[in-house]
């Protein structure tokens, strides 16, 4: 046995080879979205990236926050990579995607290699845009009414792009399965 | 075909995303004061109780924005988004007040939802992405400041990594070119030739990172030591 190497991940321990696969998987989240001009002029296209990263961050590990580290560095890196133009609540944006996952990672481990339950878990995460643009529009003020309107407009968007993203997972993560490379 | 505008991507510059160049501890303090500014300009835009008071934050982000920019940041994107914004908000409240009076209020929440999104936009592009990350290892845990700085210092080789898998996949004829990829059953083509393996990569790469940095001591200090120091 290689003395050097580090001993593999679990539940709650999380390797730095790990760790490094899902800081690579957050910074291609953020990559894509720059890279990737969707002039669709449709909200919330870029869950699609976002959902696919995280769900693929979480499924490949075996820790339990995989998703919430990955959002954590995705929300940190669009930061450093000045795409931030929410600031810091970027970060809340990521988490809060992340979040749903772990969440359901939690209550239903096999998720990740179920076209179904892949898809509504990225619906689910890609519903949080509602809460999120729903707080920001609440914070200065708008109309209950039109907030909900124009919230649920924006979520509408991130939802649909949300389930297409959990539906790329399970074909990745299947191929990965029958290489070897994740157990 | 010239496949470097591959998906019409940007370019991308990672490449000031180093950890190599010593900052002073003067510099990651001005840049955590920014930090702070900015975050303090973007809270009082969502608390602003009246319209002197908007004037008043958008005179001081205005000359935020030609200090640190120097003249020299563009805010034609910016303005489109609240273009944008402002349109689908006053439709909204169009149609939920039936009179022109609820759309001075629409206005009035647009525009302090973009005062509170230009701050940290000023921010972002005055600052150079070595200085942000610098600053941010003062208070991020030192672990995960080692994964992310590692990660975008090693994306550009992964970038050129995938872009490699994508010309030979398509000299093999994968179905991936641009003008496939517009037919949405293409996409699993993407997937299997380009994806996975870049995934692989990934792994591989993680690992080697992995072994060199356990190699070099990595963790077994409780507090992250370097080289230069911070």
């Amino acid at each position: 046995m290689n003395p050097v190497a580090e001993p593999a991940g679990g539940l709650f321990r999380l390797s730095l080879k790990d760790a490094l696969f899902i800081g690579f998987c957050a910074v291609f989240a953020v990559l894509a979205r720059m890279m990737l001009r969707l002039h669709l002029h449709i909200s919330g296209h870029a869950m699609l990236v976002t959902a696919f990263f995280l769900l693929l961050a979480r499924g490949s590990v075996r820790y339990r926050f995989a998703a919430s580290f990955a959002g954590l560095l995705a929300g940190s890196a669009s930061i450093f990579l000045g795409f931030a133009k929410s600031g810091p609540f970027m970060l809340v944006k990521y988490l809060a995607v992340a979040l749903v996952i772990d969440l359901a990672g939690l209550l239903m481990p096999n998720l990740f290699r179920n076209y179904f339950w892949c898809a509504l878990v990225g619906g689910l995460a890609g519903g949080t845009k509602f809460f999120t643009a729903y707080s920001v529009n609440y914070m200065v003020g708008m109309d209950p009414t039109v907030n909900f309107q124009a919230s649920l407009f924006e979520a509408a968007g991130a939802i649909l792009f949300g389930v297409l993203g959990g539906l790329l997972v399970p074909v990745v993560l299947r191929r990965l399965h029958a290489y070897g490379v994740i157990s | 075909m010239h496949l470097g505008k591959l998906f019409s991507m940007r370019k991308v510059s990672l490449a000031a995303v180093s950890l190599e160049t010593p900052v002073p501890a003067g510099d990651a303090k001005w840049v955590g004061l920014r930090m702070l500014l900015a975050l303090t300009l973007s809270c009082l835009a969502f608390t602003a109780p009246s319209v002197p008071f908007l004037l008043a934050l958008t005179v001081v982000n205005l000359a935020l924005l030609w200090y640190l920019g120097n003249g020299q940041i563009s805010l034609r994107r910016e303005l489109k988004a609240f273009v944008w914004q402002t349109l689908v908000i006053l439709v909204l409240y169009l149609i939920r007040f039936q009179d022109l009076g609820g759309l001075w209020g629409g206005f009035k929440i647009s525009w302090q939802l973009f005062l509170a999104l230009l701050p940290s936009m000023v921010f972002v592009r005055s600052t150079s992405q070595t200085r942000i990350v610098q600053a941010l290892n003062r208070i991020m845990p030192c672990r995960m400041a080692f994964v992310l700085s590692t990660c975008l210092k090693f994306a550009p080789q992964l970038l050129a990594e995938v872009r490699s898998i994508y010309e030979g996949q398509v000299l093999r004829g994968a179905r991936i070119l641009p003008r496939d990829l517009v037919k949405p059953w293409h996409w699993l083509d993407l997937l299997h030739c380009v994806v996975v393996p870049a995934v692989v990569q990934c792994m591989a790469l993680a690992g080697n990172i992995a072994l060199a940095a356990r190699a070099r001591d990595f963790g077994s200090q409780p507090k992250r030591t370097c080289w230069p120091g911070l």
